[in-house]
C-alpha cells in the first residue's frame, strides 16, 4: 500500500501544534501523532503588534523539535501554517526569516479565509452527509484565539461568509485588566460580544432560518467529543451552563485541564453559545477538526490521495456571485461575458497554457468586474479593486484574491507593467495576471454596449488569428470599432491578433 | 451515612507504625523455622538494611518537622513528636527481636550446621590469631585513617552509616591519667567478613572489626589503648530538594549527594558492652539522644548476614535456586513484533522470564522498520543489557528518547553516570520532569510496517531491571493494540514537556487523572452495592496510605461492597471497624519473593475490570509521581490475572491476615492443605516451560537410516 507520511504544522495564537499523518488512497488520513506546545504568541501579537525575542526564541525551539519528530517518523511531505498572530504582527518577514534559518522550515502565513478554507476542507471530509446537510441553512462557525469565522451554507452552496474580530485570546487579553472590577466575567464578555454578534444578525442571520450548526474551535472538545454526528441544541447549551458558574481554576479542576486553558475556555464558550441563541439553530455538530487537519487533506486532495468530498469550486463562484449581487451587477452583461471568455480561454489553451484553476479565477474577475460601479461610475476601477480586496472570498488564497482585484483593474485602465508594479506581485503571478487580463479585456470589448448583441458566438484559432465569429443581425459598429484597442492587448501578450466576423445570416 | 465519619482519625493507622509492622513480618521469616537456615539469615539482613533505609528517610523526615515546628497531625491524629517517640518505642522492640533471633536461634543452628561466626576475637584458635594478624597487615592495615581528637584536631566528620571502631588512649610512659579519643572507620571496601582457616573443616568466620579490634595497639604506637568498641551512625538522608529552584536538576541532585554526609546523628548503635567514657564522647560530640542510641548484643549492621549467605557448599541450607521459566505461549525464535501482533501477551515475573522484554528492546534496536524507542527508566541494573540496546538502537540511527529517573532513592549517582552514557551514544535524555518522580513504566517501539505504523508497547508493575525481576514479582503486558499505541505515544509527548493529549484511549495518568479514576471505580461498585447488586474489590498492592483513597473503600465496604486487599508493606487501613470497614480484609504477602505487582479488580456488575500499573494508593503516587494505569482486556489474559489475585487470596502459608488490633497474624489453616502462592505460581511456570520445551523441534539431526 503506498502510504504518504505527512506533518501538518499551525502556528496558531495561543497553540504550536503538529500533527502527523499517514495518507493513502486505501485508508484515508491516519493521524498518528498530535504534538501540541502552548504558546502564545497573540499575546504578544495582540498587544505588543509584535511578537518579542523570547518567544521567537521559543518558538524556534519548539519548531527544532518538531523538525526532529519529523525526521523520526520519515516525513515525505510537510506543510507548515500561521494564522492571525503571526499575520498581525509587524515584524512577520523577520520571524519567518529566523524560523527558516533556525529550522529549515518554510512557514507560510495564511489569511483568514485560506485558513477558515483549510477548515472546511476538513469539515466536509469529516462530517458525515456534508452536502446533504447544507442543503438546509448551515452555518459554520469556528472560534479561534484571535477571530471567530461565520459562514453560511444554503442550498447546497456557501452564501456569505464573515470573519469578527473576537477570539478567545483576543478577548481574556482586552478584558485582562478589568478583572479587578468585577467578578461576573462572564457578563463583560458578553457585553463585548453582543454588538459584534448583532451586527451578524442584522446581516446574514435575520434572513435565514439556520438550521444547522456546524462549531469548531479548540475548546468544544472540553465539552463535546468529537463526532461525525450531530446532537440537539438543548444539548449542547446544557452542557455549558454548569461550566458558567465556576471560577476558572473551579473549571481546570473540574475538567482536568491546565488553568491557561480554562481562562480560554470561557470566551470561546459565550461566543459559541451567544451565535447559537441568535441563530435558533436546532441541531449541532462538533466534528473536532484542527487547522492541520485542513492542511493534510488539502494535501492529499491536491497530490490525488483522496477523493474530493464536496466541491467547493461551486461556493467560491456561488459567494463571487452573491458579491456581485450586493453590488447590483448587470447579470445578463455578467452572464454574456463569462460565456464569451470562458470560451476564449478554452479555444486558446495551447497558447496560454492555463490550467483549470486560472480558469476559475477568469470566472471570478468577470463575475466581479463591474462591482465598483456600485459606489463610483468613474472610478470603477478603482473601486473594483478595493472591494474585492476587502471582500473575503473563501476558498481563494490572497494572492488570487490580489490577481483577481487586479485583472479587474487594468480590464479599463491602463496596464502596469511588470517593473511599475514594484514588487507587490512576483513573477510567476505578473504573468498569470497579464493573461487574465488580456482574456478580459477581450471578452468585454465584445459586449461594449451591455446589450447582448452577440449570439452563438463561436471561437477559433487559426494561423496567427483568434478568429470570434458572431451571429448577430445588429450593428456592431461600435464593438468592432473600438475592438482594435483591446486587441492589441491580447496580440501584445499571447502574439495572436483577435479578429471579429459577423455573420448576419440569421 | 456521614462523610465526616470515615475521616476518623482513630480509623487509620500511622504509615510508620505499619511499616514497622512490615518489618517485622520479614523479619517473622528469619524466625520462622520452615525457612532454610540461611535463607532466615538472608531475611533477617533484610530487615537490618530495611529499617536503615527507614530511619534515614521517615524518622529523619519527621525529626526535619519537628525542628521546622511542624505540628499537624498525620492520618491517625499523631504529631510528628508523637510518631517518633512511638516510632523509637516499635524500632527498639524490633532491634531487640532482631538480636535474639540472631543470637538465640541463628548462631547456634550455624553452629549445628558447621558455620562458625566467632564472636569475638579473644576465642581464636592460636593458627587463627596468627592467619588474622598476618591478614591485617596485609590487607586492612593500609587502608586504615585513624583519626584522633584532641585541642588541635577537632572530632572528625563520621560517614554516614559507615561502622566505625572508637578507642579511648593513653600516652605511654605518662602517668597523668589523661584520657584521648581515637576514631578508625572499619574499611567499607574490605569484605565484612573474612573466613579463617578451620582444621575441622567446617566454615569459621570472623567480622573484620574484631580483627581491627585485635590489633588496634598497631594503630597507635605511643598509646596504650585503654579500650576500642565498634559503632555505627546514622544521618539525616532524606533528599529534599527544592525542585522550583534547581535551574538544572542535575547538578542540584549532584550537591546534595555530597551534602547527604554532613546530616544530623540521628541514630548511634553501640556494643551493649562499651565503656560509658566513650560512649559519653560520642553522646557529647554527635549531639545525640538518648533514646536514639541503640545498645546491642551483637556484631553491628547487620546487613552483612547477606554475604554469609553466599558462602559456598551450604546450597541445602538454602531454598532451590528457581530459574525463571520462558513465557506461556512465546517463543524465542519467532520476530517478537510477529508475536505481539498476533495476540496480547502477559508477562509474570520472576515465573517467566524477563528476557523478552530485554528482546523487545534488542530486537527494536536491530530492527530496520523500527522508527523510534521511548521508555521511561526508573531504577535499572549496573551493567544492563537494556541500557545496551538503548544506546545500541542510538547508534543504529534509531530516534532513541529515554526518561531517566534522577530522583530515584539512592540510586541518583549511578543513574548519573548511565543516563551521560546514553546521551553520548546519541539518545535522546530526559534527566525527570520538574516536581514530579516519573515512577511508570512503559516503553513505546515505533515500527513503520508495511500497512503503516504500528506501535508496540510494554506496561509493567516494576521496573526495566532485569535483576531484581528474579526477585520482585511483577506484571507486564506487551501489546500492539491501536488505543494504547497512542495513548502511549501521548504520554512520551507529555513527558518532552508538550500539552496533554485532547483526551485519553485506555490509559489513566498520575498526577493528572489517575486518582479520579480510582476513585470513580470504586464509586462504580458502591452504587452497584446500593441497587442491591453484588460489588466486589480486589486489589492488590505494595502500600495503601491515601487517605481519599481509604475514605471512599469504607464507604464502599459500609454499603456492601466486599473488599479484599492484598497489601504487602503499610497499610493505613483498619478493618473490622464496624459499620465502616467489615467488608474489607487485608493480607499481606511476605515471602522468598518480593510481592511488587499492582494489580486492580473491579467486579463491575459481572462484567469484569482489571487493571494493573505503576502506581501504590500513596498520595506520592497518585499526586506526585507519573503512573500509568492500564486495563487488561484481553478475555484470557484478564482470566490470568484474576486467577493470579485469586491464588494469593487462597495463600495460607505466607500470607498474613490484618487483625482488628493493627496486628498481623500467620492464616490458620485449621487442617486445611498448605498452599504457598509463590511456590505455586513457580511450578505452574515450569509446567508450561516443559510442555513448550516438549513441543520444541529438537536441534539434532536426525539421519534416516532405513528406507
Amino acid at each position: 500500500m503506498q502510504i504518504t507520511m505527512f506533518a501538518a504544522i499551525d502556528i496558531g495564537s495561543y497553540e504550536v501544534g503538529m500533527k502527523i499523518f499517514e495518507l493513502s488512497s486505501k485508508a484515508g488520513m491516519k493521524q498518528i501523532d498530535f504534538i501540541r506546545h502552548r504558546i502564545e504568541l497573540g499575546k504578544d501579537a495582540y498587544v505588543l503588534e509584535k511578537i518579542g525575542c523570547d518567544l521567537t526564541d521559543k518558538l524556534c525551539n519548539v519548531l527544532m523539535d518538531f523538525v526532529e519528530i519529523m525526521k523520526s517518523y520519515q516525513v515525505d511531505a510537510y506543510r507548515a501554517c500561521a494564522t492571525s498572530a503571526v499575520r498581525e504582527a509587524k515584524n512577520t518577514i523577520m520571524l519567518l526569516d529566523q524560523i527558516r534559518l533556525r529550522t529549515g522550515l518554510k512557514v507560510e502565513v495564511l489569511s483568514n479565509s485560506e485558513q477558515r478554507f483549510l477548515r472546511y476542507k476538513s469539515i466536509a471530509y469529516r462530517v458525515k452527509n456534508f452536502d446533504k446537510i447544507i442543503q438546509t441553512s448551515t452555518a459554520i462557525l469556528d472560534v479561534g484565539g484571535g477571530s471567530t469565522q461565520f459562514s453560511l451554507y444554503d442550498k447546497d452552496t456557501l452564501i456569505a461568509t464573515q470573519n469578527i474580530r473576537m477570539g478567545s485570546l483576543r478577548i481574556r487579553e482586552k478584558l485582562a485588566g478589568l478583572s479587578k472590577y468585577t467578578t461576573n466575567i462572564q457578563a463583560l464578555v458578553e457585553e463585548l460580544v453582543n454588538s459584534d454578534i448583532s451586527n451578524l444578525y442584522s446581516q446574514y442571520v435575520r434572513d435565514y432560518t439556520i438550521k444547522n450548526i456546524i462549531a469548531v474551535g479548540d475548546y468544544l472538545n472540553y465539552m463535546q467529543s468529537d463526532s461525525g454526528d450531530y446532537i440537539t441544541r438543548e444539548k449542547f447549551l446544557s452542557s455549558f451552563e454548569n461550566v458558567f458558574r465556576l471560577t476558572t481554576d473551579e473549571i481546570a479542576a473540574k475538567l482536568l485541564i491546565p488553568e491557561e486553558e480554562a481562562s480560554l475556555l470561557i470566551p470561546s464558550l459565550i461566543i459559541y453559545k451567544r451565535i447559537i441563541e441568535e441563530t435558533g439553530a436546532e441541531f449541532i455538530w462538533t466534528p473536532g477538526v484542527k487547522l492541520s487537519d485542513g492542511i493534510a487533506y488539502d494535501y492529499a486532495e491536491n497530490n490525488k490521495i483522496i477523493k474530493v468530498m464536496h466541491n467547493f469550486e461551486h461556493d467560491i463562484i456561488a459567494s463571487a456571485q452573491n458579491i456581485g449581487k450586493r453590488y447590483m451587477n448587470n447579470k445578463e452583461h455578467t452572464k454574456m461575458l463569462e460565456e464569451l471568455s470562458l470560451k476564449i480561454f478554452d479555444s486558446t489553451v495551447k497558447i496560454h497554457g492555463m490550467g483549470e484553476r486560472e480558469r476559475l479565477l477568469l470566472q471570478i474577475a468577470v463575475i466581479l468586474h463591474d462591482c465598483g460601479k456600485y459606489i463610483s461610475l468613474s472610478a470603477a476601477a478603482e473601486c473594483s479593486y478595493n472591494i474585492i480586496m476587502a471582500t473575503e472570498i473563501i476558498g481563494l488564497s490572497h494572492l488570487e484574491r490580489q490577481i483577481i482585484a487586479n485583472a479587474v483593474k487594468f480590464n479599463t485602465t491602463e496596464f502596469v507593467y511588470y517593473d511599475a508594479l514594484a514588487g507587490k506581485i512576483d513573477k510567476a503571478s505578473y504573468i498569470l495576471l497579464e493573461k487574465l487580463t488580456a482574456i478580459l479585456r477581450v471578452s468585454n470589448a465584445l459586449d461594449r454596449s451591455h446589450r447582448q448583441k452577440f449570439k452563438n458566438v463561436k471561437v477559433v484559432l487559426k494561423d496567427k488569428e483568434l478568429i470570434i465569429m458572431v451571429d448577430t443581425v445588429d450593428n456592431i459598429v461600435l464593438e468592432k470599432g473600438l475592438f482594435g484597442e483591446k486587441a492589441e492587448f491580447f496580440e501584445e501578450v499571447f502574439s495572436i491578433k483577435p479578429v471579429i466576423k459577423q455573420n448576419k445570416k440569421c | 451515612m456521614e462523610n465526616k465519619e470515615f475521616n476518623n482519625p482513630h480509623y487509620y493507622q500511622n504509615r510508620e507504625l505499619s511499616w514497622i509492622g512490615f518489618n517485622k513480618r520479614v523479619l517473622g521469616e528469619a524466625r520462622d523455622k520452615n525457612n532454610p537456615l540461611l535463607e532466615r539469615l538472608k531475611f533477617l539482613s533484610i530487615t537490618a538494611s530495611n529499617l536503615d533505609e527507614f530511619v534515614m528517610v521517615r524518622v529523619a523526615s519527621l525529626k526535619d518537622m519537628v525542628h521546622a515546628g511542624y505540628d499537624k497531625p498525620d492520618i491517625a491524629g499523631m504529631t510528628p513528636v508523637k510518631q517518633l517517640n512511638e516510632i523509637n518505642k516499635s524500632i527498639h522492640e524490633l532491634v531487640n527481636l532482631q538480636y535474639s533471633t540472631y543470637n538465640r536461634s541463628l548462631i547456634p543452628l550455624l553452629k549445628k550446621n558447621g558455620i562458625h561466626l566467632v564472636k569475638s576475637h579473644e576465642e581464636l584458635t592460636k593458627q587463627q590469631k596468627e592467619y588474622v594478624d598476618l591478614y591485617f597487615k596485609e590487607n586492612i592495615y593500609p587502608v586504615l585513617t585513624p583519626m584522633a581528637v584532641d585541642s588541635s584536631r577537632p572530632f572528625p566528620l563520621i560517614r554516614n552509616k559507615s561502622l566505625n571502631i572508637a578507642a579511648l588512649l593513653k600516652k605511654k610512659k605518662k602517668h597523668k591519667e589523661e584520657l584521648e579519643f581515637a576514631t578508625v572507620q572499619v574499611p567499607s571496601l574490605l569484605p565484612r567478613v573474612v573466613k579463617l582457616p578451620d582444621s575441622r573443616g567446617d566454615a569459621t568466620v570472623i567480622t573484620l572489626e574484631e580483627i581491627i579490634e585485635r590489633n588496634v595497639d598497631k594503630l597507635f604506637l605511643n598509646y596504650d589503648v585503654i579500650c576500642a568498641h565498634p559503632y555505627r551512625i546514622m544521618r539525616n538522608a532524606d533528599l529534599s530538594i527544592d525542585e522550583d529552584e534547581a535551574s538544572d536538576l542535575l547538578k542540584e541532585i549532584q550537591k546534595q549527594l555530597k551534602k547527604r554526609q554532613w546530616g544530623e546523628a540521628i541514630r548511634l548503635e553501640v556494643e551493649d558492652i562499651i565503656d560509658d567514657r566513650l560512649l559519653k564522647i560520642l553522646v557529647k560530640e554527635l549531639a545525640i539522644k538518648d533514646k536514639d542510641i541503640y545498645k546491642i548484643n551483637g556484631p553491628l549492621d547487620l546487613t552483612f548476614l547477606m554475604k554469609m549467605y553466599s558462602l559456598e557448599g551450604y546450597e541445602h541450607l538454602k531454598a532451590p535456586k528457581y530459574q525463571p521459566q520462558p513465557v506461556k505461549g512465546m517463543s524465542l525464535e519467532e520476530d517478537i513484533f510477529k508475536q505481539i501482533r498476533s495476540k496480547d501477551i502477559l508477562l509474570h515475573h520472576p515465573y517467566q522470564s524477563f528476557d523478552p522484554v530485554v528482546d523487545f528492546i534488542k530486537s527494536a534496536s536491530k530492527d530496520p522498520k523500527v522508527l523510534a524507542i521511548k521508555q521511561t527508566l526508573y531504577r535499572v541494573s549496573g551493567n544492563s543489557p537494556i541500557i545496551e540496546a538503548l544506546a545500541q538502537a542510538a547508534e543504529n540511527g534509531k530516534q532513541v528518547s529515554v526518561l531517566v529517573e534522577l530522583k530515584a532513592r539512592f540510586d541518583e549517582e549511578n543513574n548519573i553516570v548511565w543516563a551521560k552514557m546514553l546521551e553520548k551514544a546519541g539518545c535522546h535524555v530526559i534527566y525527570g520532569l520538574v516536581g514530579l518522580k516519573t515512577h511508570s513504566k512503559i516503553t513505546l517501539i515505533v515500527r513503520k510496517e508495511e500497512d503503516g505504523i504500528r506501535r508496540y508497547v510494554h506496561l509493567g508493575t516494576g521496573n526495566y531491571n532485569d535483576a531484581t525481576a528474579k526477585l520482585y514479582t511483577d506484571l507486564g503486558l506487551l501489546t500492539c493494540a491501536e488505543a494504547i499505541g497512542e495513548d502511549a505515544t501521548a504520554v512520551f509527548n507529555m513527558l518532552s514537556g508538550y500539552s496533554e493529549p485532547l483526551s485519553w484511549n485506555k490509559l489513566a495518568l498520575a498526577p493528572l487523572w489517575l486518582r479520579e479514576k480510582f476513585i470513580k471505580l470504586i464509586k462504580r461498585e458502591e452504587v452497584n452495592a446500593l441497587a442491591g447488586k453484588q460489588a466486589r474489590i480486589i486489589a492488590k498492592m505494595n502500600s495503601l496510605c491515601d487517605k481519599t483513597i481509604i475514605e471512599e473503600l469504607y464507604r464502599a465496604s459500609s454499603v456492601g461492597v466486599k473488599i479484599e486487599l492484598i497489601v504487602r508493606g503499610i497499610c493505613c487501613l483498619k478493618v473490622g471497624i464496624e459499620g465502616v470497614s467489615d467488608n474489607i480484609s487485608v493480607r499481606s504477602i511476605v515471602g522468598n519473593f518480593l510481592e511488587h505487582g499492582r494489580i486492580f479488580y473491579f467486579y463491575n456488575g459481572g462484567v469484569g475490570e482489571v487493571y494493573m500499573g505503576s502506581a501504590d494508593w500513596m498520595p506520592r503516587n497518585l499526586d506526585r509521581r507519573v503512573e500509568i494505569l492500564f486495563p487488561v482486556e484481553n478475555e484470557s489474559l484478564k482470566k490470568e490475572v484474576t486467577k493470579i489475585l485469586q491464588r494469593q487470596l487462597e495463600d495460607n502459608v505466607k500470607a498474613h491476615i490484618l487483625q482488628q488490633d493493627g496486628t498481623y497474624l500467620k492464616v490458620n489453616r485449621r487442617g486445611k492443605q498448605k498452599f504457598n502462592s509463590q511456590d505455586f505460581f513457580c511450578r505452574e511456570a515450569i509446567r508450561y516451560g516443559k510442555v513448550k520445551e516438549e513441543n520444541h523441534m529438537s536441534r539434532v539431526f536426525i539421519p534416516i537410516e532405513k528406507i
